[in-house]
C-alpha cells in the first residue's frame, strides 16, 4: 500500500478549449461595452469584471480600460452585476447570434 | 420541430392577446396555460431555438409540470435515486446520503435531471401544439407604453419590429435587461446574485462509468451537493454533481460579491472543485462536451419585484424566484409554477376586458399562497444568518466534523470511550461548548424542521 492516498489527476480543459465546446455565432459587433471608459481608468482599482467573468471576456490593459473579447461571452450577465460603478453596457446579441447551448 | 415563423409579418402587430418574452420554462408554462384558456399567444425567443441560451444545474421538480403536460413524453435524463450532501474541507469529505427505495418507483418523487437545450425546446413545442406562435432568433429590446404608461407591447430587433398586445409576460431570465430598462425592477445587488459555471462531461474511454461510479442501474441518477472550503473556498455557495443519461453535470455557484474578492476566477474554482480528493474519482477521464455559465438570483423573498404592472407580468428568474437554502436548490419548478399562475391571471383579466395591474392581481395572490413564495419566506432568514456564520459553517465546522469522525473511528489500543470523548470535544471546542451547540441548533432549527 502506498503511504500517500492517490487522488486521480483530473485533466481540466483549458478555458480556450472549454469555450470551443460552445456553438457561437458572431453578431459582428460587441454586445458589451463600458459606459464611461474614464471610470474604468480612473475610478476602478478592483477589476471586478475581470475577476467574475467565467469566460475571459474582460481583459486587463495598460490604460486601465478593459479590453472586451465579446466573442468569448457565455451571456451569463455576471459582469453587469459585479461592476461596482454600474459601468457595464450589456445588450442581448441580436437575431439569434451569440452562444447556443446544445446541452444547457 | 415547428418551424419558426417569420416575424416581419405585419399582421402580428395587434394580432395576439399576449406576448411572452422568452421561451424558457416560465415563458412556456405561461404560454401553455394561456393558450389552453383560449388566448392567442406569441412567444418571442432570442435564441436560435428555445433553450439555446438556457442552463441550470440541474434537477427539475415536476409536480406542476405534470399538471400541464405529459411528463412521460418529456426528454428527462434520469430520475433522482440518491441525494447526497457533502461537507468538504480541502482534504476531507463528510457526507450524508439518502437512497429511499420509494424513489425508484414512479413518479420518482417528481425529481429528474434534465438538460435544458433539449428540454426547453420540447416544452416550447407543447406550447406550440396548444396554439402558441413561436418566433425564434428575435430579441425583445424594449417595452412599448401608451400615454398613460400602460405597457402595450414590445419592440424587437426585427425590421418594423414593434408588436402590440394587451399583455406582455416577461420571462427573460436572470439577466433581465428589458424588465430593468422598463423600470419594472431594480438591478439586483451583487451580494444577491450568484455566478455559476458548469461542465457537461462524457466518459468515452470508460464503459459504464456513470453506473459504476455512482452505483446506478437503468434510469436511476444522483444529485450530489457540496459545501465548504473544498467546494468553493470561503465563498458563499457550493458545488454540485448530477448524472444525466450519458453525461455528468459538474459545477459550482457562489455569490458574485465573493467572486470578485474571495475566490480565483470561476473556472479556476471549478478546476479546484473537480480536483478535490472526494470529487476527482467521480469526474476523472471526463471529456468536456460543454462549458456553460449563468447568473442565479438568490435574493430571497425580499428581492421579488412587483409581479404585475399595467399590461405586464413578471415570472421565473426575472422575478427572482429561486430557492437556495443549502439543502433545497430549486428554481425551474418555481418558474413553471409562476408561469402557470401568471397565465391564469392573464386569461381572467383578458376575459374581463381589463389589463391593469389590479386585474392581474390573482397572479401574485396565488403565487403567495403556493409553495413558491411560502418556501422563499420560510427560508428567507437563513441566508442572512449563514452569511454571518460563514467561517463557522463553511470552514471551521466541516473541519471539526471531519476531525471528529477520524478520531471517533480511530483504530489503536485506546478504548473507544477515549475516542468518543476526544471526538465530542473536537466539535464542542469549535461551536463553543454545549451552550454554543444548543445556540447553533436553535439558530438553524428551521432548516429541516
Amino acid at each position: 500500500m502506498s503511504a500517500q492516498p492517490s487522488v486521480p489527476d483530473v485533466d481540466n480543459a483549458t478555458l480556450e478549449d472549454r469555450l470551443y465546446t460552445v456553438k457561437y455565432e458572431d453578431p459582428g459587433d460587441s454586445h458589451l461595452d463600458v459606459k464611461v471608459p474614464g471610470f474604468c481608468a480612473e475610478r476602478c482599482d478592483t477589476d471586478d469584471c475581470i475577476d467574475v467573468c467565467p469566460a475571459g471576456v474582460w481583459q486587463q490593459t495598460d490604460d486601465g480600460v478593459p479590453q472586451i473579447a465579446y466573442e468569448n461571452c457565455l451571456e451569463c450577465g455576471s459582469c453587469r452585476f459585479a461592476c461596482p460603478l454600474n459601468n457595464v453596457v450589456w445588450e442581448y446579441p441580436e437575431n439569434g447570434a451569440g452562444v447556443t447551448y446544445r446541452h444547457g | 420541430m415547428t418551424e419558426p415563423t417569420e416575424t416581419t409579418d405585419p399582421n402580428y402587430d395587434g394580432a395576439f392577446d399576449a406576448i411572452v418574452v422568452g421561451a424558457g420554462l416560465a415563458g412556456s408554462a405561461a404560454a401553455i396555460t394561456m393558450a389552453r384558456e383560449g388566448l392567442d399567444v406569441i412567444a418571442i425567443e432570442r435564441g436560435s431555438s428555445p433553450g439555446a441560451k438556457n442552463v441550470f444545474g440541474g434537477v427539475l421538480y415536476t409536480p406542476t409540470l405534470r399538471e400541464l403536460v405529459d411528463v412521460d413524453d418529456a426528454p428527462l435524463e434520469r430520475y433522482v435515486a440518491e441525494k447526497r450532501f457533502s461537507m468538504l474541507t480541502p482534504e476531507d469529505e463528510t457526507a450524508v446520503s439518502m437512497r429511499p427505495g420509494a424513489w425508484h418507483e414512479e413518479p420518482h418523487n417528481d425529481s429528474y435531471t434534465v438538460l435544458r437545450g433539449e428540454f426547453d425546446e420540447w416544452l416550447a413545442e407543447q406550447a406550440v401544439e396548444d396554439g402558441t406562435v413561436l418566433v425564434t432568433e428575435t430579441t425583445v429590446t424594449d417595452l412599448l407604453r401608451d400615454e398613460r404608461g400602460t405597457i402595450v407591447g414590445v419592440d424587437t430587433d426585427r425590421p418594423n419590429g414593434e408588436l402590440r398586445a394587451p399583455i406582455v409576460v416577461l420571462a427573460e431570465g436572470a439577466n433581465s435587461l428589458v424588465t430593468e430598462r422598463a423600470d419594472l425592477k431594480e438591478t439586483a445587488d451583487r451580494s444577491d446574485v450568484a455566478v455559476a459555471v458548469k461542465e457537461v462531461l462524457e466518459f468515452p474511454d470508460t464503459e459504464g462509468a456513470i453506473e459504476q461510479r455512482f452505483r446506478l442501474t437503468d434510469e436511476a441518477g444522483v444529485s450530489y451537493h457540496y459545501f465548504g472550503e473544498g467546494a468553493v473556498g470561503d465563498a458563499f455557495g457550493g458545488g454540485f454533481l448530477y448524472t444525466n443519461e450519458d453525461t455528468v453535470s459538474v459545477g459550482i455557484a457562489y455569490r458574485i460579491s465573493d467572486a470578485v474578492d474571495r475566490q480565483p476566477k470561476p473556472e479556476e474554482t471549478l478546476n479546484a472543485f473537480k480536483s478535490h480528493p472526494a470529487v476527482a474519482p467521480l469526474v476523472r477521464n471526463g471529456r468536456t462536451v460543454e462549458y456553460t455559465a449563468k447568473t442565479i438570483p438568490e435574493g430571497g423573498p425580499d428581492a421579488i419585484p412587483d409581479l404585475v404592472h399595467d399590461g405586464a407580468v413578471v415570472v421565473g428568474d426575472a422575478a427572482g424566484l429561486v430557492l437556495n437554502n443549502g439543502v433545497h436548490l430549486e428554481g425551474t419548478n418555481m418558474a413553471i409554477e409562476s408561469g402557470y399562475h401568471a397565465g391564469r391571471a392573464v386569461a381572467e383579466a383578458i376575459e374581463a376586458g381589463r389589463v391593469d395591474a389590479a386585474a392581474l392581481s390573482s397572479y401574485p395572490e396565488h403565487l403567495e399562497g403556493s409553495f413558491v413564495v411560502r418556501n422563499l419566506e420560510r427560508y428567507g432568514w437563513l441566508m442572512e444568518r449563514a452569511i454571518e456564520d460563514r467561517d463557522l459553517l463553511f470552514a471551521d465546522l466541516p473541519r471539526a466534523i471531519a476531525d471528529a469522525g477520524e478520531e471517533y473511528f480511530r483504530i489503536d489500543r485506546d478504548p473507544k470511550a477515549v475516542h468518543a470523548e476526544n471526538a465530542k470535544e473536537r466539535v464542542l471546542e469549535t461551536v463553543g461548548g454545549w451552550t454554543g451547540a444548543a445556540k447553533l441548533a436553535w439558530r438553524y432549527r428551521k432548516v429541516v424542521s
